[in-house]
């Protein structure tokens, strides 16, 4: 599975693609950075409620390929504007995390 | 590599917008330098926590990395508030971030932890009111498993 095959998998509204092509197959879910940080298997797709910049910080250390908002949040301007230039993934979900995560779970995603 | 390679960056407190940037050249700097990608990546969580500590603790301070064809040594001095307890700022869960700071997923408690869990040695040089020293240091030999 590809990011770009995941977003259209799950019906996501992209904010930023990143590298479509990237293999994806772990996932994370969490809103609190350190945990992420300390936590996320290398290349995750990360599943998080917050939407402000430093979570694009974590995702280019952590070398995940793409950001999930989860019920219907959008990202801040300068969220945005970070994953574009460190070509992050960003996309968003109207369903909650939990179903987001079961979603990923269903396409074979662990995490 | 050369048998020596340092970068120091300036960090400013309370700087969010930032706040990552020192972490992410360091970890760049790694990639060039040709560092297994296991060593790269606990090095990641040792300077973003690092870092993330000087913005919101202690108003900024210095974050440095040198590298020897043995280790990586990442050191973090400030001139901010100290630690009063140093084994209840090591705890799991433990933080005196501010709400606003929480509400962004910063203070969970878990920045000193994540440091101590990817450091093959840590030493915190602390004094209420003058300021902290933090050096964590990496030994290339070691196999990683720690880090994500």
């Amino acid at each position: 599975m590809t990011v770009s095959s995941l977003i259209e998998a799950l019906g996501l509204t992209v904010h930023h693609e990143g590298n479509g092509d990237c293999p994806v197959s772990r996932g994370v879910v969490g809103d609190l950075l350190s945990f992420v940080m300390g936590g996320a298997p290398e290349g995750a797709v990360w599943v998080t409620l917050q939407t402000h910049v430093n979570i694009a910080a974590v995702a280019v250390l952590k070398d995940i390929p793409l950001i999930i908002l989860a019920s219907g949040r959008t990202p801040d301007a300068e969220l945005l504007e970070r994953c574009r230039q460190e070509n992050i993934g960003l996309a968003a979900a109207s369903a909650s995390p939990f179903d987001v995560c079961g979603a990923l779970h269903d396409l074979g995603l662990k995490g | 590599m050369d048998s020596r390679y340092e970068v120091e960056f300036t960090v400013r407190g309370d700087d969010f917008l930032a706040a990552g940037e020192a972490s992410n050249q360091i970890k760049e700097t790694l990639v060039m330098l040709g560092v297994p990608s296991a060593i790269s990546r606990r090095a990641s969580v040792i300077t973003y926590e690092a870092e993330m500590n000087l913005v919101i603790h202690a108003g900024g301070g210095i974050l440095r990395a040198v590298i020897t064809p043995e280790r990586l040594t990442i050191v973090a001095t400030d001139l901010g508030p100290g630690i009063p307890d140093l084994d209840l700022a090591m705890k799991e869960g433990f933080s005196t971030a501010s709400d606003r700071v929480r509400e962004m997923g910063f203070g969970a408690g878990m920045g000193l932890p994540n440091i101590k869990r990817n450091a093959d040695v840590l030493k915190i040089d602390t004094e209420v009111g003058k300021g902290t020293t933090l050096t964590a240091t990496v030994f290339f030999g070691r196999q990683a498993e720690q880090g994500g």
